[in-house]
């Protein structure tokens, strides 16, 4: 080869190099800007006690320390724990069932599922307060109990049924994008695969558990990591359903965070409270993949 | 290949240039409409949207050029939202429902330039190092005890009698007896706050700079007349005389419930009269001052109403301040804002009904007035913690628990 041609070749691998960084450069620019910073920025006033206003000294790690040590965090840390872990499975299961039991292509089932998504499309904020309406000590159940003489039902004032009430909204408000989610993996499943469970004499919930899940098991996992990560972040509808009370049984960290921390002059605990958060669903959204991924290695003997 | 450069080129700069030109607009309304004043305000039951544009038009109307805007708060409280707008670089001009602090002060204008200023109600209790940042238009007092007068004399009860808080735990359980739920409560902030009201009353008589010590590390809950009074509410609970499940009520919700005679007394704030005016229901009730476990009548526990700050990065000062100063000294203004929320001013007066009238002679009586600001302002978040732990009296802890929880909450928040 000549070194003119090399050298074109040079240039010709040079341009392509810079075409590719030129495509790229606004999405990583973009990222930077909207994503990386404002993750940095928060990091950086965690370890301050900016209060919001002034300016930011430097505290090292108390933010942290203060957070393990602060009763509100520890009360509504349970919250959440209690509000995920429920709220995900029950979401992910009704969802599947849901789903499962709607495959089949007619109008009914159509319009089912629509009636099962319909509340995902309306504001979280507007729901918690159509409920509180209804659940309340004056809303529409308890009064109609009282035209019977029966003593209100603490769907929101008793501190163990408020969080049930909470987890019972959340799920009926969410369960409909999984089961979206499930409806549009279950036409991937391939029809030779059930046809073959058929011939082999599967019944339906024979076929549903050790065929159609198995197959739709990473769209599962999925809704579980959104699921999870989402309900961790649970604010909305606590704020117009419960308020966090009563006595704060319905206080979720979120709730903290952006009602109490921020309220007050601690923005930098509040950052550290925040980013913590974030720390504990990444942890647990990596958590449930890597548990995924190792069930399917295992059940392909991989 | 050189075509492919350029749009590669033009595809990278175009979201800068996007960014930018959002970046850059907006203000451009305000040169070319006049100036239009951000109001940061709070709405209650009585405090409207459509009462403070109503009085907001009064000024437009007298100040051709000027637009007031009102800046609701949605579901976060005043300060909450003017932190939000200050932190996204877009001040408001005005806030109310604002009690700056020593450490918030210099977010707010100093109004100490401004002869004006040093005559507003309660002007010097809420001056910070001798300087106003605060301004207001009247007080309210809230350790009031308003009460069902038709409930009252079935049950023999005379209210003029209540003095003392086994007196009035006495009257509780008479009214029970004939059938009436004695004491209203409501979720959301009431509970904590009705208890406030009580308490305060009480403690802060007998130790005016409790909460000034209490910041110091010098008083505890636990270890002070906050105990009888939780163990006092406790009681109440334990002998069905607060319902737990007014806890599931809101605010109106609670005031409505005692409006329409479900419930004997309520406890709150010269700010309900104007709910009971309005519901022309104030002749049937009347109110008393808080008894408590010590002095007879004890001070009131109050605050400065419809205070007005003026942000100090506001881009309008000067017009601002103009604003501040016609709500806060004009005449019209003044007696619209204390009629609209039951509130009271030396030298003002309004058409009152005979509940606001009763109001009025107990503030007269009352050998002081108990305001929490400067020194003796609780640690931001008490007031969320307080309703927290008096709601948890409901569902079985105990007024010791309560006490210590308040202790190691404050402890933890140094």
């Amino acid at each position: 080869m000549s070194g003119p041609q090399r050298l074109g070749r040079r240039r010709a691998r040079l341009r392509e190099t810079a075409v590719s960084l030129g495509m790229i450069g606004p999405a990583v620019l973009l990222y930077t800007l909207m994503t990386v910073v404002p993750v940095g920025v928060a990091l950086y006033l965690s370890l301050t006690d900016w209060d919001g206003f002034s300016t930011a000294a430097f505290i090292g790690l108390d933010n942290y320390k203060h957070l393990f040590d602060d009763p509100s965090s520890t009360d509504a840390w349970y919250v959440t724990a209690l509000v995920a872990a429920f709220g995900t499975a029950l979401m992910v299961g009704l969802g599947l069932v849901y789903a499962l039991a709607l495959k089949a292509k007619s109008r009914t089932n159509s319009f089912f599922r629509a009636v099962a998504y319909f509340p995902h499309v309306i504001s979280a904020l507007i729901l918690g307060y159509l409920w509180a309406a209804i659940l309340g000590t004056n809303g529409a159940i308890n009064n109609t109990l009282a035209k019977f003489g029966i003593a209100p039902v603490g769907f929101l004032f008793d501190e163990k049924f408020a969080l049930i009430s909470l987890i019972a909204v959340i799920v009926w408000a969410g369960f409909g994008f999984n089961v979206v989610l499930f409806v549009a993996a279950l036409q991937t499943v391939p029809a030779e695969l059930l046809e073959a469970a058929a011939i082999d004499g599967a019944s339906r919930r024979q076929t549903d558990l050790r065929v159609v899940i198995p197959m739709i098991a990473p769209v599962v996992t999925v809704a579980t990591v959104l699921n999870l990560v989402g309900l961790i972040r649970a604010y909305d509808i606590v704020v117009s359903l419960t308020g966090g009370g009563p006595a704060g049984s319905t206080q979720t960290f979120t709730y903290l965070i952006l009602a109490r921390s921020f309220e007050g002059t601690k923005v930098g605990y509040a950052t550290a409270q925040a980013v913590f958060l974030m720390v504990v669903s990444a942890v647990l959204a990596l958590l449930v993949t890597a548990l995924r991924n190792r069930q399917d290695q295992a059940a392909t003997g991989g | 290949m050189r075509p492919m450069w350029r749009r590669t080129c033009a595809l990278a700069v175009a979201p800068l240039v996007m960014a930018s030109a959002v970046a850059c607009g907006g203000g451009s309304d305000q040169a070319a409409e006049g100036t239009t004043l951000r109001v940061i305000v709070n709405i209650t039951p009585n405090l409207t949207e459509k009462y403070w544009n109503d009085l907001f038009a009064k000024y437009e109307k007298a100040h051709p050029g000027v637009t007031v805007k009102l800046e609701l708060t949605g579901t976060v409280a005043a300060d909450a939202k003017l932190r939000q707008d200050l932190a996204a670089g877009d001040p408001p001009d005005v806030a109310q429902q604002i009690t700056p602090t020593a450490d918030t002060a210099q977010l707010f204008a100093d109004l100490s330039d401004q002869p004006w200023a040093a005559k507003t109600p309660l002007a010097d209790q809420y001056a910070i190092g001798g300087k106003h940042y605060v301004v207001g238009v009247g007080e309210q007092i809230q350790s009031l005890v308003f009460y069902n007068k038709a409930a009252f004399k079935k049950a023999g009860v005379n209210a003029g009698a209540i003095r003392t808080m086994d007196q009035f735990t006495a009257a509780m359980g008479k009214l029970k007896d004939i059938g009436y739920k004695p004491l209203q409560t409501a979720g959301q902030w009431v509970t904590g706050g009705q208890f406030s009201m009580m308490a305060d009353a009480g403690v802060l008589t007998a130790d005016p700079k409790w909460t000034a010590e209490r910041n110091k590390g010098k008083r505890s809950f636990a270890d002070s007349g906050y105990l009888p009074y939780l163990q006092h509410y406790k009681g109440w609970i334990d002998k069905g005389y607060l319902d737990k499940s007014a806890l599931g009520l809101t605010y109106a919700d609670g005031q409505t419930a005692f409006l329409n005679g479900k419930s004997a007394m309520y406890i709150m704030g010269s700010f309900f009269v104007p709910a009971a005016d309005a519901a022309k229901k104030s002749d049937g009730i009347g109110v008393f001052t808080m008894p408590t476990d010590g002095a007879y009548p004890s001070g009131q526990f109050g605050n400065i109403c419809n205070p007005y700050v003026v942000v100090n990065k506001s881009r309008h000062k000067a017009e601002a301040i103009s604003f501040v100063k016609w709500a806060t000294t004009d005449p019209e203004a003044i007696r619209s804002q204390l009629a609209s929320d039951g509130n009271l001013r030396g030298g003002f007066t309004y058409p009152m009904s005979s509940l606001g009238t009763s109001v009025q002679k107990i503030l007269d009586k009352a050998p002081s007035v108990i305001v929490k600001s400067g020194a003796n302002q609780p640690i931001a978040g008490f007031s969320d913690e307080l309703n927290k732990q008096v709601q948890s009296l409901y569902m079985g802890a105990s007024p010791k628990a309560v006490a210590d929880g308040l202790d190691k909450w404050w402890n933890s928040q140094g």
